[in-house]
């Protein structure tokens, strides 16, 4: 028909690109702006996350300052200022206003940012709400001065629009700053740039975090620890990560002469006798141009390659934050709570999913000023970055609800769900992939890997809470009779002896039979060398007799291998990390202090330390457990007598029963006179 | 056992009978001091006051304390507080004594804010104390110079008494024809040397747990018109005003009944008066008229005389069922009366009489009682 325009015809007028400022509108909620106080905790993350991948890469120890201030009513400047590297001139524009441009993309490593949307969406946001371009400060140590960029996004063309380009001199060596005026609240709370950096600091321990709140407030993270995290090393990707048209892409790619040479160099866990198993089950040749495989060789190709054995994915692609600094860190920063206890952190040995290996930490803090009729507070992390939102869609949240603390000492309504204590539990995800659940990459996705980890390394840290809540169950009621031998019983000996008209008698058997038990106290000493942790242990032998004491130490196997201590251990065990000895003979009321010292990497506390004593019963013990009988220890005869001899000894102890005088049940009710 | 107490006279010759009275408390220090000595954990043992503890006394017609034991041992901390504060209160003891002087119950609690780890934390842990040290030295806390406050307990009616006051001077004078419309209100002490008998008209006595009764009966002229005294309870009675009591019945041979609220705790102001309470079963032979009788308002009252009445409540239900397992309520007619109010599920007030009229108490709910008791004859 003459005139009439055939509808692919119609359509074809109607297609064109979407601007990226139609794709922001439409998407701002996974992006991170859906309302103003969202906004502004966005552009500190996305800001902030940058600068701390920028100073690891360039191994310097980040300063951050992060700058908020008022510039009219719901209007917010916001600055982000770090020591990084700096970027060069030409980049600066297509790192702050092009989406979807970064370095991290494609590297098959662990890192915070990823997709390149992050802070380019502010510069867009900003623009968007203020019409105020971005300014961006950064200078690179080879140069002499600054560049100070001027720009906003072209959204017809998703290209940088550069409005001003000058240098300045700037009074630091080198480091990246950048600024944004944008339609924004600041509230300090949940879900808070103050909230988002305090967490960031607890995981990023060597990194020094200054925040200047919009009224004035100056709040200050110090830096834990000096040590900048390894880099994590880019790695080949793993064949059992891999799908069938990356595996194609890749082959297609590679300039290597052979698919053997192709799948043993640019692929990770391919072994020779692997790659020879390879080609025997889905027979290949193995001399094959790799770009000449076709759909179906491709398919069965893949096949076998997640049939055959390979090395698992190398960890070096990630960048756990380990045990010692998760609890420095958790320290450094909860330290004005005084919480009673930091339970070891867990940091398991790296897993894979889908090709990717991740690694699951946990850290658990307990008491102090953390609220007991409160839900545990549950700080998540994903590759060293807070998860503040979604907490009920994360699988770590699942994970931790699903484990039945009550069998740990804490409340649980019916056993499952958060559990209600003074209790904080951090939890971090490290991966080179890992799965959120939508691009706003606010919660783990379910996976059954992950949460086998998470499960496992949950148990062993809510273990550690139990062990820490009897073994504090027991010190109260050895307080109670503490309080007895040492206030109560002297006053009564004093009125009883005066009323009585003779001298206070010697009391020690009598506290002996009160105690009765042998009572080991660990406590921090200063240290004698600058650098050193030192720490006591006082025995005191507060029973009727005098014993000899087969005392065991497991302490962290790096602390066993660096321990001195004066008396020297009669044996130790490096391996299991294991020191004992062999004490003299304690009569009652005797003390014998031990001495140990670990040079100052180890920062190693009485908390850190389990004691165990052979040949005397746990109810006559304080500060220690029996020793557990798979140690396996062949013990002196005389420590062997002597325990088999401690059971008489409490049996004979008991006496007749007696009715508590005192007791609850034994006196009439109080409503006769 | 127990014996009187010691006047309270400051005599010369009696200063020595008093000292006598304080040595079975430097006795217990003794025996801590040599278990110290020892080497042994101080106890002491000291016989249960709970209702299990308490076995009726034929002679006395009494339930007393019985034999089972329990240890206060300073190998806990609640013993241990208590080992001290025992030694604490023997020392103010024999300081009173040295000085000549007396404490109340409440400056007791009040003075034992000096006594460091060893200061009480309520009145009721000052108070059981002390009944362990009456049970332990065989004596009343009066040998020991502690007194209750005055109580606020009285008696109206015809009956002519001799007081010492604190002057010492020497008064007679009647409860009914002598005093304000408040009676004559008792002192704490109760005794020969401080109270005389001279002479009564009265024919009985009736006990009243409320005082809003005693003023509805003095009011109505219940007293002078059937010959009697009427005696103010006061709740649970306290120690004088069952030891006047008990005088009264033995000393003038005065029946006497039990005039109370229908609900469970009443029935323990009861048991206290006529079969001795637990906390003091150690002196029951002296507290405790054995000859009183139980009046009203009873369970079947309530329905007989179809009382307005209030629900049991859980407190009231766990009393009821204690109850049934208290030796002193293990006779017939208390156990079916304490059925029927559990079952009913009512309780009801003295003052639920007032529902018939001011008069109807007087006129006819006592006269019917107590002439079914052969008290009164109609």
């Amino acid at each position: 028909m003459p005139g009439a325009q055939s509808l692919a015809q119609q359509l074809a007028a109607k297609q064109r690109e979407i601007s990226v400022a139609e794709f922001f509108e439409r998407n701002r909620q996974i992006l991170g702006f859906d309302n103003p106080l969202r906004a502004v905790l966005t552009t500190v993350k996305e800001a902030v996350d940058n600068a701390l991948d920028a100073c690891e890469e360039a191994r310097v120890l980040p300063e951050i300052l992060v700058e908020i201030s008022k510039e009219g009513p719901d209007r917010l400047k916001v600055a982000v200022g770090d020591n990084g590297p700096g970027i060069v001139k030409k980049q600066i524009p297509n790192v702050f206003a092009r989406l979807l441009y970064g370095s991290r993309f494609h590297a098959n490593r662990q890192s915070r940012g990823q997709q390149g949307i992050g802070i380019s969406a502010a510069v867009l946001y900003a623009a968007l709400t203020t019409a105020r371009p971005t300014r961006i400060t950064s200078k690179v140590p080879e140069e002499e001065a600054a560049h100070v960029v001027e720009l906003l996004i072209d959204t017809q063309k998703n290209a940088p629009r550069v409005l001003s380009d000058e240098l300045e001199l700037w009074d630091r060596p080198q480091g990246t700053r950048v600024e944004l005026v944008l339609k924004a609240r600041y509230t300090r709370g949940r879900q808070s740039p103050f909230d988002y950096l305090k967490n960031t600091a607890i995981v990023n321990p060597h990194a020094r975090i200054v925040l200047l709140e919009p009224d004035g407030t100056r709040i200050t993270w110090e830096r834990a620890t000096t040590e900048v995290p390894p880099v994590p090393k880019e790695v080949p990707p793993h064949p059992y990560g891999l799908e069938l048209g990356e595996l194609g892409s890749r082959l297609k790619a590679s300039s290597r002469a052979t698919l053997g040479e192709t799948l043993s160099k640019e692929f990770a866990g391919v072994t020779p006798r692997a790659l020879r198993d390879i080609f025997a089950r889905g027979h290949f040749s193995g001399k094959e141009a790799p770009d000449s495989l076709h759909s179906e060789d491709l398919e069965r190709l893949l096949a076998v390659l997640h049939e055959v054995p390979l090395l698992p994915p190398s960890a070096e692609s990630l960048s756990p934050i380990g045990p010692l600094l998760i609890k420095r860190g958790l320290r450094n920063v909860l330290g004005e709570i005084r919480p009673e206890f930091f339970a070891p952190p867990v940091s398991r040995p790296p897993k894979v999913r889908g090709g990717n290996p991740f690694v699951v930490e946990i850290g658990l803090v307990y008491g102090g000023g953390l609220p007991a009729d409160q839900p545990m507070q549950l700080l998540r992390f994903a590759n060293r970055v807070p998860l503040l939102f979604q907490q009920g869609a994360c699988a770590i949240t699942t994970a931790v609800g699903n484990l039945d603390w009550r069998r740990y000492g804490l409340d649980q309504k019916g056993g499952s769900g958060l559990p209600i204590g003074p209790c904080l539990l951090l939890v971090h995800l490290a991966s080179t992939k890992v799965p959120f659940t939508s691009e706003a990459k606010e919660a783990v996705a379910e996976d059954p890997e992950i949460d086998k980890e998470l499960t496992l390394s949950l148990q062993v840290v809510a273990r550690h809470l139990r062990t820490h809540l009897s073994r504090r169950s027991r010190r109260d009621m050895a307080g109670e009779k503490f309080l007895i031998i040492q206030r109560i019983l002297p006053q009564l000996a004093e009125k009883a002896s005066r009323l009585a008209g003779k001298p206070v008698p010697d009391l020690t058997a009598v506290i002996t039979k009160i105690m009765d038990v042998v009572a080991f106290e660990a406590t921090a000493v200063a240290a004698a060398n600058a650098g050193e942790s030192a720490l006591a242990l006082e025995v005191t032998n507060y029973t009727p007799r005098p014993r000899v004491l087969e005392l065991f130490l497991e302490m962290p196997l790096e602390a066993a291998a660096s321990l001195h201590a004066e008396p020297a251990p009669d044996g130790t065990d490096a391996e299991l990390g294991r020191a004992w000895w062999t004490l003299e003979k304690l009569p009652p009321s005797g003390r014998v202090k031990l001495l140990l010292r670990f040079p100052k990497a180890q920062e190693v506390e009485p908390g850190d330390l389990d004691w165990f004593v052979a040949g005397v019963d746990e109810a006559h013990l304080l500060g220690a457990e029996p020793l557990p009988g798979d140690w396996e220890v062949r013990l002196p005869r005389a420590i062997v007598e002597a325990a088999e001899g401690s059971g008489a000894e409490a049996a004979m102890s008991e006496g007749e029963p007696e009715v508590d005088y005192d007791g609850a049940e034994a006196h009439a009710s109080l409503d006769e006179e | 056992m127990v014996r009187k107490p010691t006047p309270r006279s400051t005599k010369s010759s009696e200063i020595v009978l008093r000292a006598e009275a304080l040595r079975p408390t430097i006795d217990l220090a003794k025996q801590v001091y040599q278990q110290l000595l020892d080497g042994e954990i101080p106890r002491m043992r000291l016989p249960l006051r709970t209702k299990q503890n308490i076995t009726f006394q034929m002679r006395e017609g009494v339930w007393r304390l019985g034999r089972a034991m329990g240890t206060r041992s300073a190998r806990k901390q609640d013993g241990a507080l208590m080992l001290l504060r025992t030694f604490c209160l023997v020392d103010f003891i024999n300081e009173m004594a040295a000085e000549n002087k007396t404490s109340t119950l409440r400056e007791l609690y009040y003075i034992s804010e000096g006594w460091k780890d060893g200061k009480f934390h309520s009145e009721d842990e000052s108070n059981l104390l002390i009944e362990d040290l009456e049970v332990l030295c065989e004596r009343l806390r009066e040998d020991f110079r502690l007194h209750p406050e005055e109580n606020g307990a009285s008696v109206i009616g015809d009956l002519t008494l001799r007081e010492r006051n604190r002057k010492g001077l020497v008064k007679t004078f009647n409860c009914r024809d002598d005093v304000g419309d408040g009676g004559y209100a008792l002192p704490f002490n109760v005794e020969k040397e401080k109270i005389e008998f001279v002479k009564t008209g009265a024919k009985f006595i009736i006990a009243i747990e409320c005082g809003g009764m005693v003023d509805r009966l003095a009011e109505n002229g219940f007293d002078e018109e059937n010959e009697a005294l009427l005696l103010h309870l006061k709740g649970q009675p306290a120690r004088s005003t069952r030891r006047f009591l008990k005088r009264l019945n033995e000393e003038l041979k005065l029946p006497v009944v039990v005039f109370t609220d229908g609900d469970p705790w009443s029935f323990r102001i009861f048991a206290s008066v006529a079969y001795g309470a637990i906390k003091t079963a150690h002196i029951s032979h002296y507290l405790a008229t054995p000859a009183a009788e139980f009046l009203g308002v009873t369970p079947s009252d309530i329905e007989t005389y179809d009382l307005p009445s209030d629900k049991l409540t859980e407190q009231d239900v766990r009393a009821l069922q204690a109850e049934l397992t208290d030796p002193r309520f293990q006779t017939a007619e208390w156990r079916s009366e304490i059925e029927l109010m559990l079952k009913n599920g009512k309780k009801a007030e003295q003052q639920s009489l007032a529902k018939y009229g001011l008069n109807y108490v007087t006129e006819k709910y006592l006269p019917e009682k107590l002439s079914d008791m052969g008290i009164l004859t109609r």
